[in-house]
């Protein structure tokens, strides 16, 4: 990727994409999996402390990323990872009342909605148009919110601002509200829901930038 | 601050997520092609019917019956949701408390749902670990594994057959006598007929409909019962059922439902029905046998010829051993009977050729063995047992019995036990003086009272001192009774460890739960009809294993690959070589009568057919010569008295059929002034037992805001006010529990219906899904079990006695709590 213009000047359009798309693997990663010590480690390099503060400098994101960098600095012991790895899992690995499982077919407001449904359907076909799939060891359903944002992360530098926008608007908008509700209402901790409002406000702010005639 | 200047500040601190892959990866095109191809139909059985499925990109698609079952049942609609609702166990988990302290952790906590995923080998590692910790420590006494439940079907992939081979490599164990389904009267009747009784070959239907002029059906619903199997159901049954619905329309035959509600099977036939209080079936037939014998309609020389013990029996039935005469009068006063029905039943069953048929709720309370002693004593009285369409069924209700058998050999299963000649790892045979049996009912207790010593069935079972439980493919946080004393002893065990296929309240209080798949997820075969044999089915695997769920065959090969014996437990076979052994055996013990093709034949065409069978008579070559053809009783003849009960001395079953107070009962009994109300639990319409209570839109066809319906009569629920579709809360001393109201006309005064399998979801006063833990806590979703009674029948079968119940109940008006059992599709907030 090409360095920022030594003048200072604005950068260009691949060169927005790709910051955009790090945004988007980054969320994916945090709902992709339990955070480990590995994870941890990289958090405290500069690089991603910058990142972290340089999210921080968007208004709407100030406060679920200060929250979010506050619980990573108090991760010090392994007891620590596995009380968060208790809410990971109780949120998103169990499935009962008490959790937010993170698949979109089951916010859309079909009653009769499953695992594995038309979402996951819808996703799979999308992937594989683009020449991609589920990496083997993630055994879930492609609607899966990890899923969803890195394939977003995709379209941002491969597809036009025209089809960026349509699929964050329909296929992560549509449904990200209930699912950051749902986080936000049983979350035994403070890191997911700030994670989940985080990435609301990410897709919200995307989606504005996009629909906007000129920024 | 712009965009671009945002964006260039993230792109400047060079910042990339590394750690943790992407969750994408590029396309391996190969790999796509299987899943993509548009399958044709695929076989496969379980224990609501056979199915065919077919798939689409990988998905199951649709499900349609297979092409013989003329009678699917609705639980069809809940199969797609059966393997991918949200509740499937997924990954294995660890109990976060058990992870940090293991033996050591604060047991109090179970049931707060606070888990973490860990990998199999982990988990194994750990399991084998308090294994290890067990047996060193206390010895086999202290490991319960003996559990056992309606599973899934399939003769390979039995989910308690691969966790009892695989668990005695590593040691020995207690196991259990009995099962909750049947087990005073399959304790009761081999002493007085013989055999079980209950799980056995019925007369066949076609007899009964030609020949009876009344049926009775005694705390009976066939109809919602046949619905389900234990192996692939048939639902033959149903076709029988229609046939009796003609004839009770064309007046050819009279059926009698004694119930004090209006079954499903009642309200299909258009039968008669008579009221009887509940718990009181034991006065009613007393009271009619008084009437055969003091207006001689009872048939004396079967009596003589067929039975012992009936002049013992005969001075209680008049009064003469206890002063009580056991008349109709005697009898309608406490069973609410009038005395004219009483003696009118009498002269109908001694008038004609009668079939009584008995449902299993009846023997589930306290002294079940009773009546079903006395229905035998009924039977044999009238004369009829032997001949067809006469005297006493105790299993017409289940799986296909009664369906003419064809006669054939069902394949036999993955082996249960070691093989000859091994040893378990730990090879301690010393259960410190303990049982290495015991009543499966009594594990509460056992925990509860370590070392203590009970009478069963004429022998003494003392409890051993339970730390450790394996549990595969069942669910006693559904099965047993009175949760919260359940919960009080679940906390004195170390370890649990459960293997299971959703997040059924038995996971949410284990320690360690192992994600096992479902029947789609596997390969299979199955006998078509548990007693009609009519066919042999494969079980053809329709997606891969969701998740990282294993079969139980997986599993079990992993663990007992730490304990380096792998090919030991699997034989050195795989899947599909266990299958074709399988059919391999049937086609061998069939050979000559039944043709089957060549496995790979038979697999391709997912089904072979064994043929119709020929109508039988049960007990008809007892009938004909019972001295070449002798009952397995002690005398070979049926016991109206037994000495050897006699001899056992037990005040709560007695040498002869006996009426005796319940502990509690409503309509008079004790305890009802405080709880007026009896609560029957019996098995559901719905589901079978708890299992498709996970499926969110099949629920959703029959719960009442959200949770298990309580059935109410017009008169109770008007007396407190509250109308259909409210929320109730039923309790007693045991527990209280939230359900949703359904006012039925169905009902009469005083009894309330919840059926078991409601899914325990207990929350604190707060609503909170970690309150639940604690002893007391509200059921939010309907479990009846929350109020049952945990004792055994009496001191014979020691059995399951959650039908001596008595609640009370009114309209709820608190602050409604989720819902915590499971989740499904989120309700979407606008």
């Amino acid at each position: 990727m090409s360095e920022t213009d030594k003048n200072g000047d604005e950068i260009n359009n691949d060169e927005m994409n790709c910051a955009r798309n790090r945004v988007y693997q980054l969320l994916s990663s945090l709902f992709a999996r339990e955070i480990d010590q590995a994870l941890v480690s990289e958090f405290s390099s500069k690089q991603a402390q910058d990142f972290w503060h340089q999210l921080a400098t968007q208004p709407e994101f100030i406060e679920p990323v200060n929250l979010i960098m506050e619980v990573i600095a108090g991760l010090t012991t392994n007891d620590d990872l596995l009380e968060l790895a208790a809410d990971f899992c109780g949120l998103f690995l169990v499935g009962t009342k008490h959790s937010a499982s993170p698949y979109a077919s089951l916010y859309m407001g079909n009653k009769d909605a499953t695992l594995f449904g038309p979402q996951h359907q819808k996703m799979v076909s999308f992937l594989e148009e683009n020449k991609l799939q589920l990496q083997s060891d993630f055994a879930e359903p492609a609607d899966h919110v990890a899923v969803i944002l890195a394939y977003a992360g995709h379209l941002v530098i491969n597809a036009s601002d025209k089809n960026q926008l349509s699929y964050l608007q329909n296929y992560l908008a549509s449904w990200l509200g209930n699912f950051v509700a749902q986080v936000e209402s049983v979350d035994q901790g403070r890191f997911y829901s700030a994670l989940a409002r985080l990435t609301l406000a990410w897709v919200n702010l995307e989606i504005e930038w996009l629909d906007s005639p000129s920024f | 601050m712009n965009r671009r200047d945002f964006l260039k500040g993230l792109l400047s601190t060079s910042y990339v997520v590394i750690s943790g892959a992407s969750v994408l990866a590029p396309l391996n095109a190969l790999a796509q092609v299987g899943a993509k191809k548009q399958d044709g139909w695929l076989t496969t059985g379980s224990h609501f019917g056979a199915f065919k499925i077919k798939r689409k990109n990988g998905v199951i698609d649709q499900v349609k019956p297979f092409d013989s079952d003329k009678y699917p049942t609705d639980m069809i609609n809940g199969i797609r949701g059966l393997v991918y609702n949200p509740s499937r166990v997924r990954y294995p988990m660890v109990r976060l408390d058990f992870l940090l302290n293991g033996h050591k952790s604060d047991t109090s906590q179970r049931g707060d749902f606070r888990f973490v995923r860990v990998t199999w080998d982990k988990a194994l590692g750990l399991f084998k670990d308090s294994l290890d910790q067990i047996q060193t420590q206390y010895g086999p006494s202290a490991l319960h594994a003996g559990q056992t439940g309606w599973r899934a079907t399939g003769q390979l992939h039995s989910s308690t057959s691969h966790m009892q081979r695989a668990v005695n490599m590593h040691g020995n164990y207690v196991k259990k006598i009995g099962d909750y389904s049947t087990g005073a009267g399959q304790t009761i009747l081999p002493y007085v007929l013989g055999s079980t009784e209950v799980y056995a070959q019925g007369t066949s239907w076609p007899l009964i409909l030609d020949n009876s002029d009344t049926i009775i059906l005694w705390a009976n619903d066939p109809y919602k019962n046949l619905q389900v199997g234990w192996n692939a159901e048939t639902h033959e049954s149903y076709e029988y059922l229609a046939q009796l619905k003609q004839k009770v329309k064309a007046g050819k035959i009279r059926v009698i439902s004694i119930d004090p509600v209006a079954t499903k099977t009642q309200n299909y036939l258009g039968c008669e029905n008579v009221y009887v209080n509940p718990q009181t079936d034991v006065p009613l037939m007393l009271g009619i046998a008084h009437e055969l014998y003091t207006n001689k309609l009872y048939s004396k020389e079967f009596v003589e010829g067929y039975s012992l013990g009936f002049e013992q029996f005969v001075p209680y039935l008049t009064g003469k051993t206890d002063g009580v005469e056991k008349t109709a009068k005697w009898a309608a006063a406490i069973t609410g009977v009038d005395a004219d029905v009483i003696k009118s039943l009498a002269k109908i069953m001694a008038g004609g050729r009668t079939q009584m048929l008995m449902g299993w709720c009846i023997q589930r309370q306290q002294h079940g063995e009773q009546p079903y002693w006395m229905a035998a004593v009924l039977a044999t009285m009238l004369g009829q047992i032997g001949l067809p369409g006469g005297g006493v069924s105790y299993g017409h209700h289940y799986s296909s019995i009664g369906v003419p058998s064809s006669g054939a050999a069902a394949p036999g299963g993955f082996p249960r036990n070691l093989d000859e000649g091994k040893k378990p790892l730990f090879d301690n045979d010393d259960f410190k003086g303990a049982s290495k049996v015991i009543p499966v009912a009594r594990w509460v207790d056992a925990i509860l009272e370590p070392g203590k010593t009970i009478e069963a069935n004429g022998s003494k079972v003392t409890y051993p001192d339970i730390k450790m439980m394996v549990i595969s493919g069942n669910n006693p946080w559904n099965h047993h009774q009175d949760r919260n004393r359940m919960k009080q002893a679940f906390q004195k065990l170390e370890c649990v460890v459960t293997v299971d296929i959703n997040w059924t309240a038995t996971c949410r209080f284990s320690d360690i739960v192992l994600p096992a798949c479902t029947t789609l997820e596997r390969n299979d075969i199955d006998v078509y009809g548990s007693y009609s044999n009519r066919g042999l089915l494969a079980m053809q695997k329709m997606v891969e294993p969701l998740f990282n769920s294993l079969s139980d065959f997986e599993i079990f090969s992993r663990f007992a690959a730490l304990l380096g014996r792998e090919k030991e437990y699997t034989r050195g076979m795989t899947e599909f070589d266990w299958l074709k052994k399988l059919y391999g055996g049937c086609k061998l013990a069939n050979d000559g009568k039944f043709a089957m093709p060549e496995f790979e034949q038979f697999w391709s065409d997912g089904y072979v057919h064994f043929g119709e069978g020929k109508p039988w008579t049960r007990h008809a070559d007892f009938r004909e010569d019972p001295e070449i053809n002798p009952l397995g009783t002690p005398s070979g003849l049926i016991e109206i008295f037994s000495r050897k009960i006699d001899r056992y001395n037990y005040d709560d079953c007695k040498g002869h059929p006996t009426w005796m107070e319940k502990s509690e009962r409503s309509h008079g009994g004790p305890g009802s002034d405080k709880y007026p109300v009896w609560m029957q639990s019996c098995h559901p319409d719905k589901r079978l037992h708890s299992q498709m209570c996970e499926s969110q839109a099949y629920r959703e066809s029959y719960t009442v805001k959200g949770r298990e319906p309580v059935y109410i009569s017009p008169i109770d629920a008007k007396a407190r006010g509250i109308k259909d579709g409210d929320i109730v809360r039923v309790f007693n001393d045991r527990g209280q529990l939230l359900a949703g109201a359904v006012v039925s006309n169905n009902f009469p005064r005083g009894v309330i219906r919840i059926e078991e399998g409601a899914w325990y979801g207990p929350v604190g006063d707060d609503g909170s899904v970690e309150g639940g833990a604690k002893i007391g806590a509200i059921c939010s979703y309907g479990d009846p079990n929350t109020l049952t009674q945990d004792i055994g029948s009496s001191k014979l079968a020691q059995a399951c006695s959650a039908y001596t119940c008595s609640v009370n109940f009114e309209k709820f008006h608190g602050k409604v709590p989720n819902v915590s059992s499971f989740n499904g599709p989120i309700e979407v907030k606008q």
